[in-house]
């Protein structure tokens, strides 16, 4: 149990919302770059050890697929490298692709984060009861990559009890892989219609029916919800005022370092290390305690 | 083991094709062009690149590109110059030799990319299509007809005029009738 799954749902979505749909709508690099370590320093908190650089595998690869994509495909920009078919690769593009690939990342590891500390109970608090049918779909939509994760190890698992998929060739393996996937998918199907069906046989959305929950709104909720909000409004002002507003084509944007575009960066960097910062936090004081016994 | 190798060949064999396929040029060598010297006998032809119709609506223009660097006060990027006709060559050819010549950007999208199967000119010094409004783009005319058809299809002939401007209404601003005439 992580300190910060702990919070009131009302506030963890206020927060996990505005992170992330700031991160989506800003090209400022130094946003980005302060979205993209602070989801890395509270993923990491979150997961075990090792997975940190199973992480890594997968997005550093993608990272950079991205960041090559963009200047194959877009030649706008002042400063051309080199020619490639007659077209420019420019340095504008191939740092706007990776300021792109820092975005796109960044979002992947805040839902990534979001998936871990919102579970499906939590999200069914909040909207159950006034928009029963689209709550029950979005956290089977937001549970469904997990449990497909989860499912696929028990497919290949089984078969490979069986005696299936033992060829050394790559090949082979790519091709068991996708019969997996194949299984996975009918599978996925039907367990949709099985998870809905099974809801409305527990009279879920029904009227009267009434829900229990655990959750209490307490004051260190209203701190962190209010602090939420002031630090969102910050930025927000910031955009407002364009702070935030960074082009690349056709020419880079001069980043502004005045004192108040400056104080948007610390507002945001706040923001987005806050859970990172709360786990720090409950782990020292754990520690402490458990040093006095 | 044997069906890897295949893998591993079909791989390489598809890179190798995307390398034979592109070609890479430093910038040097992209901006040293060969032009042609005017003689008496050469055939050759007039182009010309302007961007009046911007000037007449500014407000419209991506608020990056208001400046100008990228629209210059007369709306000429490339005053009327003659350039030699080499046999064979198209409206797409004169103008890739003369942006280069004269250090301009230009983008443009292959013959392969659409199904028109001729090159388009996404953007000419940094003006990009839809830079300035939804309606705006370039097009050419020669000796002030538009061909309506791609640039890289129109072979030239001795002393055709070439005009590249920049429309901000799908070049009903400056002077294309065929849209207009097809709606009524």
């Amino acid at each position: 149990m992580k300190i910060f799954s702990s919070y009131h749902p009302v506030v963890l979505l206020c927060y996990f919302l505005s992170v992330t749909v700031m991160v989506m709508f800003t090209a400022h690099p130094v946003l980005l770059a302060e979205a993209l370590l602070g989801g890395i320093c509270f993923c990491t908190v979150l997961e075990r050890g090792n997975q940190f650089f199973r992480n890594l595998a997968f997005y550093v690869p993608l990272f950079l697929m991205i960041a090559v994509v963009n200047p194959l495909f877009s030649h706008n920009g002042m400063t051309p490298l080199f020619f490639l078919n007659g077209n420019p690769v420019t340095l504008e593009a191939i740092l706007y692709g990776i300021d792109i690939a820092v975005m796109l990342v960044a979002v992947m590891y805040w839902c990534k984060c979001y998936n871990i500390i919102m579970t499906s109970d939590k999200f069914i608090y909040l909207f159950g009861k006034a928009v029963p049918k689209i709550s029950l779909i979005l956290s089977m939509a937001l549970r469904f990559i997990p449990l497909f994760k989860i499912q696929m190890k028990k497919v290949s698992v089984a078969g490979k009890a069986m005696g299936l998929y033992s060829s050394k060739s790559r090949v082979d393996k790519v091709r068991s892989g996708m019969r997996v996937f194949s299984v996975m998918v009918t599978w996925s199907l039907e367990n949709a219609v099985e998870t809905s069906d099974a809801m409305k046989a527990r009279g879920y959305g029904l009227k009267g029916r009434s829900h229990f929950s655990l959750f209490r709104f307490t004051a260190r909720d209203a701190v962190l919800l209010s602090l939420t909000i002031l630090l969102t409004a910050i930025v927000l002002t910031g955009t407002g005022l364009g702070s935030t507003a960074f082009l690349f084509y056709p020419k880079i944007t001069h980043m502004s370092f005045t004192p108040f575009s400056v104080v948007v960066y610390v507002a945001f960097g706040v923001l987005c290390f806050l859970p990172f910062l709360i786990e720090v936090k409950e782990n020292m004081k754990w520690k402490y305690f458990v040093s006095k016994i | 083991m044997k069906k890897d190798f295949l893998a591993i060949g079909l791989i390489v064999l598809i890179i190798a094709v995307l390398i034979n396929g592109t070609h890479i040029q430093s910038v040097d060598e992209y901006y040293l062009t060969h032009i042609d010297d005017i003689t008496t006998e050469t055939d050759t032809v007039f182009v010309s690149i302007r961007c009046d119709t911007i000037l007449e609506n500014y407000e419209d223009l991506s608020s990056e590109l208001q400046s100008k660097e990228f629209v210059p006060t007369d709306g000429v990027i490339l005053a009327k110059t003659e350039y030699v006709l080499r046999p064979g060559d198209t409206v797409f050819d004169i103008l890739d030799r003369s942006v280069r010549y004269n250090k301009i950007h230009m983008e443009y999208q292959g013959a392969n990319a659409n199904s028109f199967g001729s090159i388009y000119i996404k953007g000419i010094n940094h003006l990009y299509e839809f830079s300035c409004g939804p309606l705006s783009g370039w097009t050419y005319k020669v000796n002030g007809v538009f061909p309506n058809y791609g640039c890289s299809k129109y072979t030239l002939k001795d002393g055709d005029v070439i005009e590249w401007v920049y429309t901000c209404d799908l070049g009903r601003d400056v002077g294309n009738r065929w849209m207009g005439e097809k709606a009524s």
